[in-house]
């Protein structure tokens, strides 16, 4: 008897509970207290039961009897407000909205993260390499030759210790490339690398800061060629910056590719035919170049057996041209005020 | 580096019908980046950017040849053009001065006396200096400069009679040692430039990169000593550097040019000498070559011209470029057998190198790009650093944090802990980045120092910290910091974004336990994740390690039944003694049933709490008269255990 009222009464609250319609209210009232409702049912077994016990059960069945009554109550109260305010209540659409809290990532991030959506979608795997790195990664391995521009004082920062025999200098990496080494000494061919990560490079002005980021991809294979550099170049550009753009490749230098090239993306202002933001109708997105035979040589992997190209961008100067953004001062993008954060 | 060639003056090199502009078009696509061409008058200037590996092409000469190479490519006629002057006269007076070289030093040194009438250049050729963005001075010092624009070996020039020596020694200077630049300007050597001593310990030239006021040519200068020198390259860059001197010469010298250009810019030089200063060679001239230049070959496979160019280049076709840009080429067999010219052969070294030759010739624009078909033998998880970074800003982001990028470059006063400790540059840009950081708090306590104007500031960044290791490098480790400021900023607002954090990265047994300083320590398991900091009633940070979020973060879920018997709810309030742990509580009250499944506080007045409790069991209905038992364990417990009364 008394795990039926309990029941008739749980039963009857999540009901209630359920309902926010004042009609079915009146129908769950009927079900469960009208005259042939569920427990006026039960409480005409009352008489009985055991005479010993019908005090007690007496009691519980009006206590759940009160209980129905009281959350019909109060839901039927509840109901009324809801219906009447929102059939009634004036309100005025132009009025703020009650926001829920948004703040922004730094545009850094947010062009990082298209990046590799980008690239992952054409295989290449985000990896992390260390910033604080030894001459041999950054330099030495990519076939940097002593005494070259960027292994001096002026140009790369250097830890204030003791060298190592092995991995020379200890230094601040100035760019993603030091990645290619660690990359290749831990895998085999195939490779298709994205390593972003920060830079840092002894200079401080307008368009330079000291920390900045960069974006390096690493394609080994057996007969990794040009037009394949060309391809995965063409991908992202169009990916990135829109379909209705181009990506040309010219002769340039670096030590540790040959061919090198400069990568252009065809100016979105202009379309290519030449304005005022532009060189000609292309500007200038960054290095590229079929990684030099002793760089594969110097990462253990074996140069006539396989080939390989690699990039290398800046994030800053990609975010920049896609965004058009005309920050007078590079430095701007690291000054953390709120007020430019905010904005993006 | 960048060089400014004129057009007529090119024209006097290279023959084409080719107008200004697919001139430009054609080099940059194949050769040199021209910049941006100017139209000044009648002239054209063309601003072209030098690769370091070519200082060959730092000169008039020098595009003429390449752009006769890559012109006829495109299908446009092109010829080189250039004459090399005569051969200067040699008198009968042997060179007066005994020059002491260090083939160390320098590779090779051309000298000879003349007597000149100095003057205003000529109209033509002071206007293209001047167009060509060289200040023009007077005739005698203008040849020099024409000359290495001309033919792009620097030369340099003496007054022979202030001169006054019958020695010139080539020697490395000590350190300590002072000169006074042509230019007026003093400088203090650091020991290891290449200088020329009178033979008397007085310095008369800084090699390479500038002259010295006590020879430098005057106004009155009858007699010159025009000189020119090929020098150690990596000495010329460390002095020009080190005294902040970047002169033209300067910049191809420490490129290194090949000493056989020389006697070209040499006869060019004595050449317009005669022309436009009256010039008349008096002495023999000198010729010291020590380090003669060198070349060699390289064989080249067909097979791989193609394979690494991606498409088929025919085999005329490469010996057709190559030979165009000056290299001998012979086929053997299956492969190319190529000699390099001198001026190439410090940077034409392997394969790659030709390869690079024929296919910027031939033109990467006439390549086709394709995307390489998916091929790898790694598999990546999902669910890697990565993607847990960005879901971690995210969460972040969307509950009103701002992502701050300060630099990992620090000052000593933003180091946390002995400075002993930190990772320290050797050569800092300024005395604020001189230290990387070993936590990024005080940097964003900076950030908020320097947006003072904002009553309220949430901001947050996920970087890297650095900690110092002996014989290896600095452990760099990912942190995650944040920072609220706000007037009467809560500590349960931080912790709550942090619990909020971990449960959305599936970590769930995390505890905040209570540290020295206002704040809290937090734990995963035995973990230490990080800390809880408040600086003062308006500003409250944190710092977790990235590292240990990794090791437990999951997207894994435990699926459990849904309920079939809904749960009861109860409060309870009690009375609680001062530092008596709303946790420890919780966890007493959960000791006192299975059916209790879930406690938590729900409001807080002075030292009276009150405990939420659910109740709830899995296979039944649970009765009053059940909760009434536990109901009375609980009020027991409590208690008794905390010396607790319930209100």
């Amino acid at each position: 008897m008394e795990d039926e009222l309990i029941r008739i009464k749980n039963n009857a609250i999540s009901m209630i509970l359920d309902t926010n319609d004042p009609k079915e209210l009146e129908e769950i009232k009927l079900q469960f207290l009208g005259r042939n409702g569920k427990l006026t049912a039960a409480m005409k077994k009352l008489p009985k039961i055991n005479p010993s016990m019908r005090k007690e059960v007496g009691i519980l069945a009006n206590e759940v009897k009160e209980t129905i009554e009281d959350a019909i109550k109060d839901k039927t109260h509840e109901t009324k407000t809801l219906h009447t305010k929102a059939n009634t209540k004036k309100i005025d659409v132009t009025n703020p909205g009650i926001k829920p809290p948004l703040g922004h990532l730094h545009p850094i991030t947010q062009a990082i993260s298209e990046i590799s959506s980008i690239f992952e979608r054409i295989g290449f795997t985000r990896v992390r390499y260390p910033e604080v790195e030894w001459d041999w990664y950054s330099f030495g391995a990519l076939n940097f030759p002593e005494g070259h521009p960027a292994r001096d004082d002026w140009e790369t920062f250097f830890i204030d210790t003791k060298p190592s025999a092995k991995y020379g200098p200890m230094l601040l990496t100035p760019h993603t490339s030091s990645g290619q080494i660690r990359e290749m000494e831990n895998n085999k061919p195939p490779i298709r690398m994205l390593n972003i990560a920060k830079t840092f490079r002894r200079q401080s002005d307008v368009s330079h800061t000291p920390v900045f980021h960069q974006f390096e991809t690493l394609f080994v294979a057996e007969k990794a060629s040009i037009t394949d550099l060309k391809g995965v170049l063409d991908y992202f550009t169009k990916a990135y910056f829109g379909h209705d753009r181009e990506s040309r490749i010219r002769p340039y230098h670096f030590e540790f590719t040959e061919p090198s090239f400069e990568v252009d993306v065809s100016c979105g202002i202009c379309k290519g035919k030449g304005c005022k933001l532009c060189k000609e109708g292309w500007l200038e997105m960054g290095g590229a170049g079929m990684v030099h035979p002793n760089v594969l040589k110097n990462a253990g992997i074996d140069p006539t057996k396989y080939s390989g190209f690699a990039s290398g961008w800046g994030v800053e100067r990609v975010l920049m041209m896609k965004e058009g953004l005309e920050i007078d001062d590079l430095r701007l993008l690291y000054s953390n005020k709120l007020d430019f954060l905010e904005q993006f | 580096m960048n060089i400014k060639i004129i057009d007529s003056w090119l024209r006097e090199y290279l023959e084409t019908p080719a107008k200004q502009d697919i001139i430009a078009k054609k080099l940059s696509l194949t050769s040199v980046s021209v910049d941006r061409t100017e139209k000044i008058g009648n002239e054209t200037i063309y601003d072209i950017e030098v690769t370091t590996n070519r200082p060959d092409l730092m000169s008039i000469r020098g595009i003429a040849q390449e752009a006769s190479a890559v012109l006829p490519v495109e299908g446009i006629t092109a010829k080189y053009i250039g004459k090399t002057a005569p051969l200067v006269t040699q008198p009968d007076i042997s060179f007066p001065i005994e020059i002491v070289n260090d083939p160390e030093l320098v590779n090779r040194i051309m000298a000879v006396i003349m007597e000149v009438e100095i003057g205003p250049s000529p109209k033509e050729i002071s206007n293209r200096l001047e167009l060509s963005g060289i200040r023009n001075l007077n005739n005698v010092i203008d040849v020099t400069n024409y000359v290495m624009r001309e033919i792009g070996h620097p030369c340099h020039v003496f007054d022979y009679d202030l001169l006054n020596t019958k020695k010139m020694i080539i020697r490395k200077s000590k350190e300590g040692e002072e000169l006074t630049t042509l230019d007026g300007k003093k400088y203090r050597l650091a020991g290891g430039d290449i200088v020329a001593d009178n033979g008397r310990g007085e310095i008369i030239d800084l090699l390479g990169i500038m002259g010295t006021a006590n020879s430098v040519v005057q106004d009155n200068t009858k007699r010159i000593l025009f000189f020119l020198d090929n020098n150690n390259p990596k000495l010329i860059r460390q002095t020009s550097m080190n005294l902040g001197i970047r002169t033209e010469a300067a910049i191809i010298n420490e490129k290194g040019i090949d000493p056989e250009l020389m006697e070209e810019a040499f006869r060019r030089g004595v050449e317009l000498y005669k022309q436009i200063a009256k010039g008349k060679v008096v002495t023999k001239t000198l010729d010291i070559y020590p380090n003669k230049s060198k070349t060699h070959n390289i064989k080249v496979d067909l097979e791989k011209i193609n394979s690494l160019i991606g498409v088929e280049i025919p085999v005329k076709k490469s010996e057709e470029i190559l030979t165009s840009l000056g290299f001998e080429v012979k086929k053997t067999g299956n492969s190319l057998d190529v000699k390099v010219p001198t001026i190439r052969a410090s940077e034409v070294l392997i394969p790659e190198d030709i390869i690079e030759e024929i296919a910027r010739v031939y033109g990467y624009h006439k390549l086709p790009s394709i995307v390489p078909g998916f091929n790898s033998n790694k598999t990546i998880a999902y669910e890697n650093e990565f993607f847990f970074e960005e879901r971690i800003k995210n969460a972040l982001k969307y509950w009103g944090f701002t992502e701050a990028n300060t630099y990992s470059l620090i000052s000593e006063d933003m180091f946390d802990g002995p400075i002993d400790s930190a990772v320290k540059l050797k050569n800092p840009l300024t005395n604020d980045m001189e230290y990387m950081r070993n936590s990024l708090i005080p940097g964003l306590l900076k950030v908020i120092e320097e947006n003072k104007s904002r009553d309220s500031v949430r901001i947050f960044e996920l970087s890297n910290v650095y900690h110092k290791r002996t014989n290896d490098l600095p452990e760099e480790k990912m942190m995650l910091s944040g920072a609220i400021k706000r007037t009467g900023v809560s500590f349960y607002e931080i912790k709550g974004v942090i619990e909020q954090l971990l449960t959305d990265l599936g970590i769930q047994n995390y505890k905040f336990k209570e540290k020295g300083e206002p704040g809290a320590d937090i734990f995963i398991g035995s973990d230490r994740l990080g800390y809880i900091e408040i600086l003062n009633a308006n500003l409250i940070d944190f710092e977790l390690s990235f590292e240990i979020i990794l090791k437990h973060a999951t997207l894994k879920k435990i699926y459990k039944p849904i309920a079939k018997f809904p749960p009861l709810f109860e409060d309870i309030t009690f009375v609680l003694g001062e530092g008596i742990k709303t946790e420890d509580v919780t966890e007493e009250i959960k000791l006192q049933s299975f059916l209790i499944r879930e406690v938590s506080l729900k409001d807080q007045y002075e030292n009276a709490k009150t405990f939420h409790i659910i109740y709830q069991a899995e296979d039944r209905n649970l009765t009053n008269i059940e909760i009434v038992e536990i109901r009375e364990g609980i009020i027991k417990a409590i208690s008794e255990k905390f010396e607790a009364s319930v209100k």
